[in-house]
């Protein structure tokens, strides 16, 4: 599944993000959110070391569902305080469902890093969408590593200078924060200027025609990951919409 | 008693078998200019960074002032040395060049009149009064470089350790920066001058150290 055309894995991603959008249920969003780790275990790539990184919003996440849990009325109650209930099977639900709906649009925005960016831009080129919108989509991708590593640096450039992040309070930590939004927006349009005038130094737009030394092409497994996924897709839809 | 103590320092980065650093043992007094000058890549810059706490050693130790680094924050560690990067964008984030200057010097605990007098005399050093309320980055390179040195001197910290301070100012600050530097020298602070510049280092530095294979030759 790894030598999957580009186009196909984007096919993929937009057939299991749209399912886990209509979906409302735990159950069948638990069996998208398996079929979507199968995926990504044929395509080599370890889920659980990749979410591990974002460990830091889990209690985000965690009080997000507690939210959603007590706010969502209906069904039995579970646990209720002075008359108020607090969790409910329905707000249980809900939750869950929140909960399998983004570990699925995670897990299945990971498909995309199994190809090179450069073959994504070659894709939504092949897909017909002007090169210039398939190149920022690719500049996109290149600096967000970039902007999180300048972030970084202002932070520690700020507690070099004497604020001790770990130790004040919220509120003025919240203060300080707003300090890396200024520059990071300075950078960005910079470093967006300095890329337009570098890109048509080696002329870039010059002609209208564009040509590629290399072209994408379906093969028969493309067309068969392709039918299934848009077939499952349109089928599981129309299920849910009838019954 | 050395300022700085490095013990048996070893460093390589993740996911990497070659060591940048081997074996380091070196002290950095808080005296005179010490000059690192090696080839490119040769781990100036990782050496810089492991002093003041942003990559930790895999092995040995690091103390400043007779405390083990790793055991202060890196707002503990900006009091008492002061880094300029190599490059000063980095390290500029607020709104107006006489803010920048003051972020640092407030969080001295110093009188709101005591930190404006400051700032007064930084700029005027510095010759950057004229740009107190620009934006710092929309300075030249070198008025940026500058100010990046100006808002770590305000903090008057006992160490100074500058990442390629000679990079785009021009002759005639060149010399004010070492001249400043010689000041600092006389009221007992120490000097790290990470460089390539010969003819600033031969000028200022009164201790030469060259990395090379990882390792430091003491000239």
């Amino acid at each position: 599944m790894t030598g999957l055309d580009p186009r196909t894995k984007i096919v993929m991603i937009i057939c299991l993000s749209t399912l886990a959008v209509f979906l409302n249920e735990p159950w069948p969003l638990l069996l998208l959110f398996i079929l979507t780790l199968v995926i990504l275990l044929i395509m080599r790539i370890n889920f659980f070391r990749i979410i591990m990184r974002f460990k830091k919003l889990l209690p985000l996440l965690l009080l997000m569902l507690i939210i959603q849990s007590v706010f969502s009325a209906g069904g039995d109650v579970l646990l209720s305080f002075q008359g108020v209930n607090i969790l409910t099977t329905n707000g249980i639900n809900t939750s869950l469902c929140i909960l399998f709906r983004l570990l699925t649009f995670f897990s299945s925005a990971m498909i995309i890093m199994t190809s090179h960016s450069r073959d994504y831009v070659l894709a939504l080129v092949q897909l017909k969408i002007p090169y210039e919108i398939a190149f920022m989509v690719l500049v996109s991708l290149r600096f967000l590593p970039v902007f999180i590593e300048e972030i970084k640096d202002t932070l520690v450039a700020m507690q070099l200078r004497g604020v001790d992040l770990q130790r004040i309070p919220w509120r003025q930590k919240i203060k300080f924060y707003t300090h890396l939004f200024a520059p990071l927006l300075s950078r960005v349009m910079l470093k967006a200027h300095q890329l337009a005038i570098a890109m048509e130094a080696r002329a870039f737009r010059v002609y209208r025609r564009r040509t590629y030394l290399r072209l994408l092409h379906y093969s028969a497994k493309d067309y068969v990951a392709m039918v299934f996924f848009i077939t499952a897709t349109i089928a599981v839809l129309a299920q849910d919409f009838l019954y | 008693m050395a300022y700085i103590d490095i013990e048996n320092v070893s460093f390589c980065y993740p996911g990497q078998s070659r060591f940048v650093l081997r074996d380091i043992n070196l002290r950095i007094y808080k005296e005179g200019v010490t000059a690192v000058t090696g080839a490119n890549g040769s781990g100036k810059t990782t050496f810089s960074k492991l002093l003041i706490g942003l990559l930790k050693p895999v092995k040995g130790r690091i103390q400043l002032n007779g405390k083990l680094l790793s055991s202060l924050t890196l707002a503990q560690i900006g009091r008492q040395i002061g880094y300029v990067f190599q490059n000063p964008d980095k390290q500029l984030f607020c709104e107006t060049v006489e803010e920048e200057i003051a972020f640092g010097v407030r969080n001295l605990g110093l009188p709101p009149e005591r930190v404006t007098q400051k700032v007064r005399e930084v700029m005027d050093y510095f010759e950057l009064s004229r740009y107190a309320q620009a934006y710092p980055l929309s300075l030249s390179a070198g008025e940026k470089r500058r100010l990046a040195l100006a808002a770590v001197f305000a903090l008057e910290p006992g160490l100074l350790l500058l990442d390629e301070p000679t990079t785009g100012l021009d002759p005639y600050r060149k010399q004010l920066l070492g001249d400043y530097l010689d000041k600092l020298v006389a009221a007992n602070r120490g000097v790290v001058v990470i460089s390539h510049d010969q003819k600033f280092i031969d000028r200022y530095a009164t201790r030469l150290l060259r990395l090379e294979d990882g390792q430091f030759i003491e000239e």
